[in-house]
C-alpha cells in the first residue's frame, strides 16, 4: 500500500494530471474573482461551465473545427452571464437563488439543446458523440526541459491560458483604474455610485467576463478532456470552485492555490482508482469534496467577503 | 376611518394577497409559454406536448396515483428548504439528507424485519427522519457557531453522501438467519454491518424491505376490517375497491398533508416558528429583541435537515420498498424551486409541490405521443422558478403594502396629534 502511494507521488503522470485536472477549475474561480470583487456572488459558475461544455460540443460537432467550438463555449458562457446579469444587476434578484434557478434550468437546457442538435429527424442518436477535440500544444524549448517541461508545458491550450489568468486578474485587479473601480463597488458600491462609477457597468462586465472564463473551462471538459459530452457533466465543479474563491480569501494567488488542492485531490483520485486498492472508489471520488470540507473547517472560518457582497445595489436605497 | 377608506383598506389587502398569488400562477404559465418556443424548435404542437402532459398527470386513477407518488418527497423537500430559508438557513444539501434518510429507513427495515409491523413502520420513519438530522449537525454547527456559509457546506455534504449512497448499495448485508442458526460464521465488518445490498443480485440494488415495513396502501386500508364493517354494504364503497390504482397510493401524501399542517403551525403559531423567523429576516434586531440566535439557527437547521430525511424514508417505505441508484433524481434539489415558487408558505409548498409532481408524472406520457424529450419539463421547471423570483423582487404586493402601511402611520400619528392637542386644551 505504501510502495503503490510513493509510486504515485513518483510518477511524473500525477503531476500533469494535477494541471489537467486544475485547470477547468482555475478558469472559472480565477474568471469570476473579479465578479466576486465587485459584490456579486457567482454561485451560477456551474451553469455556465455546462453551457459552455455544451457549447464546445455543439460548436466542434457542427462545424468540425475545434476552435468553433471554443467559440461557441464562450458565447453559451456569455450568454448564461447576460441572463445572470439581468436578474442580479438589473432586476436586483437574490443571487444565490437566482444561480440556483440558472443552475437546475441549465441541465434541463443542455439536454434539450444537445438532443436538438444530434437529432435526425425522429431519432435520437444514442451512442456517444466523438467530436474534434483539442490538441495537445507542446510550447519550443520550454516543453523539452525533463520533467518541469512535461508536468507545465506540454497541455491543451486553455491550460496556458490559465497560466496568464491568474497574473492578468491580479494585475487588473490592483494596478488599473478598472481594478480600483471594481474593489470601489464589491466594496461601498454607494461611494462607488457618488464619484460616477456606474454599477451596474462593472458588474455587468465582470459577470460577462466570469461567463466566458467558465464557459472556456466547461469547454475545457468537453472538447478538451473526453471529446465528448455527458449529461450534467459538470458534476458540481463550478461549486469547487466557488468553494476555491472563499477558500482564497478573494485573492488571484489564493485562489490558485485553492483550485491546486481540489486538483491535487482530483488527480489523487484517479491515480488511486487507477492502481486497483483495496479502496471502495466511492470513497475516492468524495476525496475533492472532503477536503474542500476540511478545508472550509479549517482555513476559511469567518472569511473576508467583499463588504457589499451579495447584496442588489439599489440608488435610492441610501 | 370613513366608509370610503375602509373599503379602501379592505381593496388593497385584496391586491396585496392576490399579487403573491398570481406570482408564482404568472410566473409558471410564463414558464410554459416559453417552453412552448423550445417545443416548436423541437418540431412538435406545444398544446398537443401539453395535452399529453397534463392527461399524463390527471387523465386516469392511475396518472393520479403516479402525481401523487412523485410529488411526496417534494412535498417534504419544499418544507424542508422553505422552513430553513425563513429561519436564514438555505439548506441546499435536502438531497444529500434525503439519500441518508433513505439508506437508513432500508437498513432499520431490512436489520429488523421480525418487529410487528405498527412497531417497524414507525421506527423506519423515525430512522429516516433522524439520519436527515444527523446530515446536517455540521454544516448547522458550522453556521451557528463558526458563521461558515452553510450554502456551500449543505452542497458539500450531498456529495460525500451520495458516494456514500453508492458503496452502502453496493456491501452485501449480513443475513440474519445465518447469524441465528450458526451455519457459516459470518465477519462483522463495518462493511457488511452497514451494508444494504441485496446478495442475490449482481446489480447495486438494496433488498427489498419486508412487507411489514411498508407504509399501508390506501386500498389496504380500505380493506380493512373496520372499515369493511362501517361501509362494506354501500355502492360507493365497492366502487373504490375496484380502482386498482389505489394500491399504488400509501399514506405517505397524506402524512405529506399532515406535515404541511404541523410546520404551518411550527412557523406562524409557536415561539420556536417564531424566532426563527425573526432570525430569518434579521438576526441582529432578534439578537436585541433577546433571541439566542446561533441556537434558534441551529434548531432552525435541525428542523430542515429531518424534514430532508423523511422525504427519503416516505419514498422507500411508501413507492419504491427499496433503493437503486439515483432511485430519486433531483428530489432534493427541487425542494428549492418547489419552495420557492411555493412562496416559501407550507401551503404553497403544498401546491408548487403538485404542479411539479404533475409535470414528472406527466412527462413520460409528453415524450411517448409527441417525442417532445422529457428535458422540456426541467426548462419549465427553471424558467418558472426564474420569473417567480424576478416577480417576488419587483413584487407589486409589497409595494402596495409598504404604501398602505405608510399611509396608516400617518394617519395614526395625525389621530396622535389630534389627542395631543385635546390633552393640552
Amino acid at each position: 500500500m505504501l510502495n503503490d502511494l510513493s509510486s504515485i507521488f513518483l510518477n511524473v503522470e500525477f503531476y500533469v494530471a494535477i494541471v489537467r485536472m486544475t485547470t477547468p477549475l482555475l478558469l472559472a474561480a480565477v474568471g469570476s474573482l473579479l465578479a466576486e470583487r465587485s459584490g456579486v456572488v457567482t454561485f451560477s459558475m456551474e451553469a455556465m461551465m455546462l453551457m459552455g461544455a455544451l457549447g464546445g460540443i455543439i460548436g466542434s460537432g457542427i462545424t468540425g473545427n475545434v476552435w468553433m467550438g471554443i467559440l461557441f463555449a464562450i458565447v453559451f458562457g456569455l450568454l448564461v452571464g447576460l441572463a445572470y446579469s439581468v436578474m442580479a444587476v438589473s432586476v436586483g434578484a437574490h443571487q444565490i437563488v437566482t444561480s440556483v434557478g440558472l443552475n437546475l434550468g441549465a441541465v434541463g437546457l443542455s439536454a434539450v439543446l444537445y438532443a436538438l442538435t444530434f437529432t435526425r429527424g425522429e431519432e435520437v442518436i444514442q451512442t456517444v458523440i466523438k467530436v474534434s477535440s483539442l490538441p495537445l500544444v507542446k510550447i519550443p524549448l520550454l516543453g523539452d526541459i525533463p520533467f518541469i517541461g512535461q508536468v507545465f508545458f506540454n497541455h491543451l491550450p486553455p491550460v496556458y491560458f490559465g497560466y496568464v489568468l491568474v497574473p492578468l486578474v491580479w494585475f487588473i485587479l490592483y494596478r488599473t483604474s478598472w481594478g480600483l473601480k471594481i474593489r470601489a463597488v464589491g466594496e461601498h458600491p454607494h461611494a462607488a455610485d457618488t464619484v460616477g462609477i456606474s454599477v451596474a457597468k462593472v458588474r455587468y462586465a465582470t459577470i460577462l467576463f466570469a461567463g466566458a472564463c467558465s464557459g472556456l473551462a466547461g469547454a475545457f471538459l468537453s472538447i478538451g478532456l473526453l471529446g465528448s459530452y455527458m449529461e450534467n457533466m459538470t458534476a458540481g465543479r463550478g461549486f469547487i470552485a466557488y468553494t476555491a474563491i472563499v477558500f482564497g480569501k478573494w485573492q488571484p494567488v489564493g485562489v490558485l492555490l485553492g483550485t491546486l488542492l481540489f486538483g491535487a485531490a482530483d488527480a489523487l483520485q484517479l491515480r488511486i482508482q487507477a492502481l486497483n486498492l483495496d479502496i471502495p472508489y466511492q470513497f475516492l471520488v468524495m476525496l475533492p469534496y472532503v477536503v474542500t470540507m476540511i478545508a472550509l473547517i479549517s482555513v476559511v472560518g469567518r472569511a473576508s467577503w467583499p463588504a457589499s457582497y451579495g447584496n442588489p445595489f439599489k440608488r435610492e436605497a441610501g | 376611518m370613513s366608509k370610503q377608506n375602509k373599503l379602501r383598506a379592505i381593496w388593497q389587502e385584496y391586491l396585496e394577497r392576490s399579487f403573491s398569488v398570481t406570482i408564482p400562477i404568472l410566473a409558471i404559465l410564463a414558464a410554459f409559454a416559453f417552453s412552448g418556443l423550445i417545443i416548436l424548435a423541437w418540431g412538435s404542437s406545444p398544446f398537443a406536448a401539453y395535452a399529453a402532459l397534463f392527461s399524463g398527470a390527471f387523465g386516469s386513477p392511475n396518472a393520479i396515483a403516479t402525481t401523487l407518488q412523485r410529488l411526496t418527497p417534494l412535498v417534504f423537500t419544499g418544507l424542508a428548504v422553505a422552513y430553513g430559508y425563513r429561519g436564514g438557513f438555505f439548506n441546499i444539501g435536502a438531497e444529500g439528507q434525503l439519500y441518508m434518510g433513505a439508506i437508513a429507513a432500508v437498513w432499520v427495515a431490512i436489520t429488523f424485519p421480525d418487529l410487528p409491523e405498527w412497531l417497524l413502520v414507525p421506527f423506519c420513519v423515525l430512522a429516516s427522519g433522524l439520519m436527515g438530522l444527523v446530515w446536517i449537525l455540521l454544516p448547522a454547527y458550522l453556521k451557528a457557531r463558526r458563521g461558515i456559509n452553510e450554502v456551500l457546506s449543505t452542497l458539500l455534504m450531498n456529495y460525500i453522501a451520495i458516494q456514500y449512497f453508492e458503496w452502502v448499495i453496493r456491501v452485501d448485508h449480513i443475513q440474519k438467519g445465518i447469524l441465528l442458526f450458526g451455519g457459516v460464521e459470518p465477519v462483522w465488518t463495518f462493511q457488511n454491518w452497514l451494508g444494504i445490498k441485496d446478495a442475490t443480485q449482481p446489480h447495486p440494488k438494496s433488498a427489498f424491505i419486508v412487507e411489514s415495513a411498508h407504509l399501508p396502501s390506501l386500498k389496504s386500508l380500505l380493506e380493512s376490517n373496520l372499515i369493511a364493517n362501517l361501509f362494506g354494504g354501500a355502492d360507493w364503497y365497492q366502487e373504490l375497491l375496484n380502482i386498482t390504482a389505489l394500491g399504488r397510493i400509501s399514506l405517505a401524501p397524506l402524512l405529506g398533508v399532515l406535515v404541511v399542517i404541523f410546520i404551518y403551525f411550527l412557523m406562524f403559531k409557536t415561539v420556536t416558528g417564531y424566532r426563527s423567523r425573526a432570525v430569518g429576516i434579521n438576526p441582529e434586531a432578534a439578537r436585541f429583541m433577546g433571541i439566542n440566535v446561533p441556537r434558534t439557527l441551529f434548531i432552525t437547521a435541525l428542523i430542515s435537515g429531518t424534514l430532508a430525511g423523511l422525504a427519503g424514508g416516505m419514498e422507500v417505505l411508501g413507492t419504491q420498498h427499496r433503493v437503486i441508484p439515483n432511485f430519486l433524481v433531483n428530489a432534493g434539489f427541487d425542494g428549492i424551486p418547489v419552495a420557492l415558487i411555493g412562496q416559501l408558505n407550507p401551503l404553497g409548498v403544498l401546491l408548487s409541490a403538485t404542479f411539479f409532481g404533475a409535470l414528472r408524472a406527466g412527462a413520460n406520457k409528453m415524450q411517448v405521443i409527441t417525442s417532445v424529450p422529457v428535458a422540456v419539463v426541467y426548462i419549465i421547471q427553471a424558467l418558472a422558478i426564474v420569473f417567480a423570483i424576478a416577480g417576488t423582487t419587483v413584487d407589486i404586493g409589497s409595494t402596495l403594502k409598504k404604501k398602505r402601511i405608510a399611509r396608516e402611520m400617518e394617519e395614526r400619528g395625525k389621530l396622535q396629534h389630534v389627542k395631543g392637542e385635546v390633552s393640552n386644551a
